[in-house]
């Protein structure tokens, strides 16, 4: 399985996106990693040249509404529909409830959303859902 | 033994020897090679085979189609490559949308087809082929996936198949293109009747004159006054090359040179006149610039020596205009940060330092806000292309 | 006119320089008090040179802070650019300055230097007569770099490696690299004038988890950059790794490398400092355990020898401090360093001599690039991940290497990536790593990274 993973928009948390890397290579997973400040067009392109089965964008400094806003209308221009998107991290910025905010990532087009929760959890329901949709 | 250094332009042939530098304005009515014959025989029966080096944009370089499967990657570092390479005329076509893009009429030279990492399967399908039957082109090359390799050799008659140019990382990875495509334009010397005589002139290999500025940036500090980050523009009769500093953008190209190229094919002040006043006209500063130069609209209508100096000058901030973060291209420059900016070419025989000046001037306070401008250079006595010409006899 | 001075020239004609006068630069540099080289009271101490962080984007607010950096008997000032020089954004710096003045609020995380110019800077800079250190994080710090040296400031931090791949995605490193032999430059040229201008290396990298090798690696090349440009005084460094040991070890290491390496290279002539940063990593909330830990540093740095020792404060987990909070973390420093005199050192043979092979092995790998040029053949290093550091997000780094601690908290190689290292030196490092039962290397090194909390 092929995952493009990085940290979307004017985010430089290089230690969690290093980790996820890692993690995700321990798990079994051919990692592409764009690393930090990453554009969701590149995002988007790097899933095509690769043909990656995930793509996880993650963001830390709780910027992500505004890059991702735009998932849809990327999507919509490409045929993706074998691919999971899934975004995690720290999704806003101030207190924001998990169930506010799950809702609205995947009205933009997301399959899997996690907020602030563990890195190994979200990555254990990343791999169930791989599994569901085998 | 000295040596010979030869460029044979598209309106000028010029020739450095120790003694110094002299130019020739073509006669047009004779092919390049019986012209330069005429004035230049005597010379070179001096020289042995072995000690000239000629470089040309004589024969207007090559055209590229590239089809590419995305924007950030596989068009983006083909594009590079290519221009680097010496390319002039580049088309880019996204191969997802393939069905949008109207089939180019002209003949290309070489196509270029690219996409995906090692090991991606089925990428190119029957869509391709219908697209490429609509297109005259000499070459194709294949750099993408090597997956595709039977795909493309079983449909394509004679296509060439190269590295892929994306490697496992996302990285770019150019040298074999980059040097197919500088071979390529040897083959195309070969290939066209008026020049391929040139060889018998000379023992070396005849580059393009962009690809030996290009190998010239880095070492242009020995020479000029000039400090980094510079951008050179050459403005021709037909074309006008930028040579920039990486730093001056911001993209994820590990690159393995210090300069790229990049090149506007519509901005020349003689073959592509009509297309430099078409895009004068359509610019939003364009009636201030003039006012400014204290003339009017009319004078692009003109044909005097006058006019040619304002169409050099509109050329000037066009480039600077196009390549600014002004206007969207397939990078920016970041020119607030420029310490110097080098002109070459035809421009630096018919503009003084003032006129150059005045113009850097207006684009630096009407787009960049400044008052300060950078260093300018003009290479009057074309000292780059020998530098970089006598920088490639070192390498042989 | 030489090459390099026409370059200068080109250089300070900027849109936000006022009328650059070299030669008067040159006379204020000629006739500058001794106090202000570092370089100078570095060969007239005895004593560890204390040095706090900070800096402010108005001139009064620095100047305040100086003043309580006095206070505290401060031994070397700091100045900290801001984010938007660092970028050489000098439009955006003079835009959030001013606003900064006209709000007192501090809207850079730094002092604008190149927009205050130095004919102001050098004011402050003359009437405090202590030496001043040029904190900043510029790929292409150039004109940066005249502006602080005109201003008085006569130690400059930082190099081509050590302020690019720790801050940076995408700057072309060669270029770097070039940007600064100018900066190594004008160092050298100064440094005839009067007392020599300091060079300081930046060790700590990205703070995380770094490998002493590598790090000592990346300071004796950026130290031969320096000397080969004809600097003669430079400071390499290294930040508190958290294993007591391994910190004496790199120190041991380090100096005699770089001595070695130095006069191997022709620049005997050259004097060599250590510098010693508390520690970089992920702070204590709790502010006692911050107190325990600073003590700690300051006690390692007396252990080890170094020249400088770089301080934090109690507060570093909460953001940036008051600048009395940092006064009295100088205060302390002091306080704790007196009672810290003529300490034997410790040795220990067996870490020494595999630290000693693997910055040899790479090192080796470095020499033997056929590039031409010292600086590209460490380009060319870095490009093959010869050279490779942890969590860099610069995209020419590898991103292969992986560290952990071992159970005395020594941080080890756990995946060499590309790093040209012996099967026996990386085994030294290797063998020592001890996993839990169903512990994967991420939770390791997520625990490892987070030691100090």
């Amino acid at each position: 399985m092929k995952v493009v993973t990085g940290v979307v928009g004017n985010d430089i948390h290089v230690v969690a996106n290093r980790l996820i890397d890692i993690s995700l290579q321990e798990r079994g997973f051919t990692v592409f990693n764009l690393g930090v400040n990453t554009y969701l067009e590149e995002f988007i392109d790097a899933v095509i040249e690769t043909d990656a089965d995930v793509l996880l964008v993650s963001s830390l400094n709780g910027e992500a509404e505004g890059w991702c806003r735009d998932l849809g209308i990327l999507k919509s221009k490409f045929d993706l529909s074998g691919v999971v998107f899934m975004i995690g991290g720290n999704l806003s910025v101030g207190e924001v409830s998990t169930e506010e905010i799950i809702p609205k990532f995947q009205n933009y087009g997301f399959d899997l959303v996690s907020h602030q929760s563990d890195l190994n959890e979200g990555l254990d329901e990343l791999e169930a859902l791989l599994k569901e949709r085998l | 033994m000295s040596k010979i250094l030869i460029d044979i332009g598209s309106t000028y042939f010029k020739v450095s020897q120790d003694e110094g530098i002299a130019q020739y304005f073509r006669n047009f009515e004779r092919n390049i090679y019986d012209d330069f014959q005429s004035r230049c025989g005597d010379l070179l029966s001096r020289y042995a085979k072995e000690d000239v080096h000629i470089c040309s944009s004589a024969n207007g370089g090559l055209s590229t189609l590239i089809i590419g499967l995305t924007h950030s990657f596989s068009l983006k570092y083909a594009t590079n490559i290519a221009y680097n390479a010496g390319i002039n005329i580049i088309d880019t076509v996204l191969y997802s949308h393939i069905h949008e893009y109207t089939p180019p009429q002209e003949q290309i030279d070489v196509v270029i087809i690219v996409g995906g990492i090692d090991g991606v399967k089925n990428i190119f399908d029957d869509t391709l082929l219908d697209y490429l039957k609509q297109i005259n082109f000499h070459n194709i090359v294949y750099v993408g996936s090597d997956k595709s390799h039977s795909f493309m050799q079983e449909n394509l008659e004679n296509i060439l198949i190269l590295d892929n140019i994306i490697n496992p990382k996302l990285q770019v990875r150019g040298e074999e293109l980059k040097n197919f495509l500088t071979n390529l334009y040897q083959q195309d010397i070969t290939g066209k009747e008026d020049i391929k005589h040139l060889y018998e002139f000379t023992s070396n290999q005849i580059y393009s004159t962009p690809y030996i500025v290009n190998r010239s940036m880095g070492m242009m500090h020995k020479t000029f006054e000039v400090a980094d980050p510079f951008i050179l523009i050459d403005i021709g009769g037909a074309t006008t090359d930028i040579h920039y500093s990486r730093d001056l953008v911001v993209d994820n190209i590990v690159s393995e040179s210090e300069y790229d190229r990049l090149v506007f094919k519509k901005l020349g002040v003689f073959k592509s006149r009509d297309s430099l006043v078409f895009s004068a006209k359509n610019n939003e500063f364009v009636y201030e610039l003039l006012e400014f130069l204290n003339v009017t609209e009319n004078i692009l209508e003109e044909h005097s020596d006058n006019a040619t100096k304002i169409l050099m000058q509109l050329s000037i901030f066009l480039v600077l205009y196009k390549t600014s973060l002004h206007h969207n291209l397939y990078i920016n420059l970041q020119l607030e940060k420029l310490n110097s900016i080098i002109f070459t070419g035809g421009i630096t025989k018919v503009l003084q330092f003032e006129e150059v000046e005045m113009i850097v001037k207006f684009f630096c306070k009407k787009l960049l806000h400044f008052h300060q401008i950078p260093s300018l250079i003009i290479d009057d006595e074309y000292k780059i292309w020998t530098l970089g010409i006598k920088g490639s006899s070192h390498v042989s | 006119m030489s090459l390099l001075q026409r370059e200068r020239e080109i250089i300070v004609a900027n849109e936000y320089i006022d009328n650059f006068d070299f030669d008067e630069v040159k006379e204020f540099i000629t006739n500058a008090s001794k106090n202000l080289f570092i370089s100078h009271k570095f060969k007239n101490s005895d004593n560890i040179l204390v040095q706090p962080r900070g800096g402010f984007p108005t001139y009064d607010k620095v100047f305040e802070l100086y003043g309580e950096f006095k206070a505290s008997n401060v031994d070397v000032l700091p100045l900290t650019i801001d984010s938007n020089t660092r970028l050489n954004d000098y439009a955006m710096a003079k835009k959030m300055l001013a606003l900064s003045e006209e709000n007192d609020t501090n809207m850079l995380n730094g002092y604008p230097l190149v927009n205050h110019g130095y004919r102001t800077t050098r004011k402050m800079m003359v009437h405090y007569d202590t030496p001043i250190s040029l904190r900043h994080g510029t790929p292409d710090a150039r004109l940066l770099i005249e502006t602080a040296l005109a201003s008085g400031i006569f130690e400059i931090e930082g190099g081509p490696i050590t302020y690019l791949l720790p801050y940076s995605k995408n700057f072309p490193l060669d270029k770097a690299f070039l940007y600064w032999k100018y900066v190594e430059r004008v160092c050298a040229e100064y440094s005839k004038l009067n007392e020599p201008i300091n060079r300081e290396s930046f060790g700590p990298l990205s703070a995380t988890l770094q490998a002493p090798a590598i790090v000592i690696v990346i300071q004796l090349l950026e130290m031969l950059l320096s000397l080969e440009e004809g600097v003669k005084s430079f400071s390499v460094s290294f930040s508190q790794t958290g294993s007591m040991n391994q910190d004496a070890v790199s120190s041991n290491v380090i100096k005699k490398l770089a001595r070695k390496y130095a006069d191997k290279f022709g620049h005997t002539d050259a004097v060599i400092n250590l510098v010693y940063h508390q520690w970089m990593g992920a702070f204590p909330y709790n502010k006692n355990s911050s107190d325990a830990l600073i003590n700690t540093s300051t006690v390692i740095a007396a252990i080890v020898g170094a020249n400088k020792i770089i301080t934090k404060t109690r507060d570093e987990a909460f953001g940036l401090p008051t600048k009395e909070s940092n006064a009295q973390a100088v205060a302390n420093v002091k306080y704790t360093l007196n009672m810290l005199k003529g300490l034997p050192k410790i040795h220990d043979e067996e870490e020494e001599e595999n630290l000693t092979l693997q910055v040899d092995e790479i090192l080796e790998a470095v020499f033997n690039d056929n590039a031409d040029t010292l600086w590209r053949k460490v380009f060319n290093s870095i490009k093959k991940g010869y050279i490779d550091i942890p969590f860099s997000p610069h995209i020419i780094n590898h991103n292969e290497v992986i560290t952990v601690r071992d159970p005395q908290s020594n941080i080890r190689i756990y995946n060499k990536g590309n790093l040209p290292l012996s099967e026996k030196s990386f085994a030294f490092d290797r063998d020592k790593i001890r996993l839990g039962e169903n512990e994967s290397v991420v939770q390791k090194i997520i625990q490892d990274i987070g030691v100090m909390l």
